[in-house]
């Protein structure tokens, strides 16, 4: 057991390092131009210079990397035109068209994706299972040919024209904006409602069979049956008795979707217009912003492992039958 | 094999071949004896599915759209890139409701056809998911097959890369990558022309979605090969000394038609969603090229004055993909007996 533990973590490990290496690599030593991008239409020879040596885009490409690697573990210290400015670990280096450390717009940008997507997933928790369980019991019958169809045509419309429309024309709804939960819970909540709804009833479809699927077989179990000859109540028998069993499947898949949605909130951060971590992506994009899309590339990638880990971890301990291989 | 042949003989002459058979078999009654694949076996299961088949006439209606999108909008009698600047008011809203000049009407602010752009804008849709699902299809394949195949340290190799692929934020580095294949591709964006960016963008695209698309189907593939290479007929093709080539491609290859259909069919329909949705973003294909995600995201600022500008391509793709994923569905259910419900 801990031997697998191990080498799950180092394999995760030996993922995040190459993800960095590979990004820095194709970020910064392709042949592309970022002091020209930071410096502008309007450049002098000598402001190019500058801004090279501030960057230390005249370095050999082993010793950019090592002062990148260094700044992430012990931060580092950047020469901007005379000036030196202290970044301290984890340095991801500055932003190159806003001037402000990446780690403190990552810091900003990442409770509001977080947000997002905890909200959605109570959402289609609750709707998905709910439905799944109903749609269950009630095998065969139109009600649950209804269920399935329904799910069918949610999960096939392409989400972002879905969340477009909500955006446009539930207008009923609160304006979406991002508010810190610390300051007002209340106004945090109503800016998030669409934002919420959106991802929640789109997923919602998937959970809905994923459950469902789960949940016939855990009701064709013999201690489902047992638990009904000794005259347990039907409703008991499926919410605590079923329900246990049938779940285990689905929070495996819950924990890997949360970690791509961590990761691809951009659709409804875009949409909705609330400054999460796709956002920041898509206008250091538009910018050439090198370092935020570094930094932000790097985040999703340590996001998604980690839950991978975390996920892969929690299923040995919730099945007893996964042999370790 | 022989016994096999010998029973067959003994009922075509009529007399029972197992004491326990019942002996009442009709030496007159013709037997269909012709062969099926299970693939044959499959599409015509697929044939008498009605929503299958609904469903692929619709997706062949857009495929058709798109072949013949010069023509239809020759019929039309415009094209996509002309500024009908004379339609146009002092705001930017069109003077004329959609007409027999111009079917759909004309765009707000720049004039173009909606008509010419519409019938064109399913083009790139197709092609980029086109392409990237036969590309991924190929590598994942050929990939799987080898790493299963041929296992020891190609294998744990291939595993890893898979691994790591599978690992890395997808959106996120379709966001990020492009930035830099631009560079590549037209040197510095400023004084590049609007055409080579355009076509940058289209390729540096396919290339992206090709780079993550592959890594799943080649898992699924490698599981398979794993379980069907320790069967008999491998052994035995082994024995016989067939060259790898052939036991990859002749022998392997056809025990997995199943789920690469499979896999093909549910790729499709989600290459076209991040296309166009990675296009509304502002990060996929970008203008002259027509395309439903640009026209989408143009078309959401004027959603209360001009709706059937925002509508044709919302309802164009949303009916593509649905029509296709419900096919992908049934397409499933027909190679995979497993899974009907």
């Amino acid at each position: 057991m801990l031997l697998y533990i191990l080498k799950r973590v180092l394999s995760a490990i030996s993922v995040v390092i190459v993800t960095l290496v590979a990004s820095f690599a194709l970020f910064f030593l392709a042949p592309t131009d970022p002091a020209g991008v930071i410096c502008g239409p309007r450049c002098t020879p000598e402001r190019l210079a500058d801004i090279e040596d501030s960057l230390n885009l005249d370095e050999p490409a082993v010793s950019q990397i090592a002062s990148y690697m260094k700044g992430i573990v012990v931060g580092r210290e950047y020469n901007t035109g005379g000036t030196v400015r202290e970044c301290s670990a984890p340095c991801l280096g500055y932003s190159y068209t806003l001037g402000q450390p990446v780690t403190k717009l990552l810091a900003a940008a990442l409770p509001v994706t977080v947000s997002i997507v905890v909200g959605g997933a109570v959402v289609y928790l609750l709707v998905g299972i709910l439905t799944g369980t109903i749609a269950a019991q009630v095998r065969g019958t139109s009600l649950d040919k209804l269920v399935v169809g329904s799910t069918l045509i949610v999960q096939s419309i392409p989400y972002f024209v879905f969340a477009l429309l909500v955006a446009l024309y539930a207008t009923f709804l609160p304006d979406s904006g991002y508010h810190p939960f610390l300051d007002n819970p209340l106004t945090w909540a109503s800016g998030l409602l669409a934002a919420w709804l959106c991802v929640g009833l789109t997923n919602a479809a998937a959970y809905t069979r994923y459950s469902r699927a789960s949940m016939i077989e855990a009701l064709g179990q013999d201690f489902v049956r047992t638990a009904a000859s000794k005259g347990i109540s039907r409703r008991r028998v499926v919410y605590r008795h079923g329900l246990r069993a049938g779940l285990t499947p689905v929070v495996t898949i819950f924990g890997i979707d949360l970690a791509f949605q961590l990761t691809g909130a951009i659709f409804t951060e875009s949409i909705f217009n609330l400054p999460g971590l796709g956002q920041l992506t898509l206008r250091a994009f538009g910018q050439y912003d090198l370092p935020v899309l570094m930094g932000g590339v790097l985040v999703g990638s340590v996001v998604l492992v980690v839950m991978n880990l975390v996920v892969d971890i929690a299923y040995t301990f919730l099945d007893p039958r996964v042999r370790l291989g | 094999m022989e016994p096999l042949i010998e029973e067959a003989e003994l009922a075509r002459a009529g007399s029972p071949t197992d004491a326990m058979a019942s002996p009442a078999v009709d030496p007159e009654k013709k037997v269909d004896t012709r062969r099926k694949s299970p693939t044959q076996i499959a599409l015509a299961r697929l044939r008498k599915d009605k929503v299958a088949v609904i469903c692929a006439s619709i997706f062949a209606f857009f495929v058709l759209i798109a072949i013949f999108a010069p023509l239809l909008a020759k019929l039309e009698g415009q094209d996509p890139t002309t500024l009908h600047q004379d339609l146009i008011d002092q705001y930017g809203y069109p003077t004329i409701p959609p007409n027999g000049e111009h079917w759909f009407g004309v765009e707000p602010r720049l004039g173009r056809d909606l008509f010419a752009r519409f019938v064109y804008g399913a083009r790139p849709s197709l092609i980029v998911a086109g392409t990237v699902t036969i590309l991924t299809t190929i590598i994942g394949v050929t990939i799987g097959l080898l790493a299963g195949f041929v296992g020891g340290w190609l294998d744990r190799i291939v595993s890893w890369v898979i691994d790591f692929v599978l690992s890395l934020p997808y959106l996120l580095f379709a966001i990020a990558v492009p930035a830099v294949l631009l560079t590549l591709f037209v040197g510095t964006a400023e004084n590049a022309a609007a055409q080579d960016v355009a076509n940058a963008r289209f390729f540096s695209l396919i290339i992206v979605l090709s780079f993550f698309g592959w890594a799943s189907l080649a898992r699924l593939i490698r599981g398979e090969v794993l379980s069907l290479r320790e069967r008999e007929f491998i052994s035995a093709a082994k024995v016989l000394g067939v060259p790898t080539r052939k036991i990859l491609f002749k022998e392997l290859l056809p025990n997995l038609v199943a789920p690469i259909v499979i896999s093909v069919s549910m790729a499709l329909p989600s290459y076209i969603v991040v296309e166009a949705g990675l296009t509304f973003l502002g990060v996929g294909l970008t203008e002259p090229t027509p395309s439903w995600g640009l026209t989408i995201a143009a078309a959401q600022n004027y959603y209360r004055a001009d709706p059937l500008y925002l509508w044709i391509p919302v309802l164009a793709i949303t009916i593509l993909v649905l029509s296709l994923s419900l096919l992908g569905d049934s397409i499933r259910d027909a190679f995979d007996p497993r899974t009907r419900r």
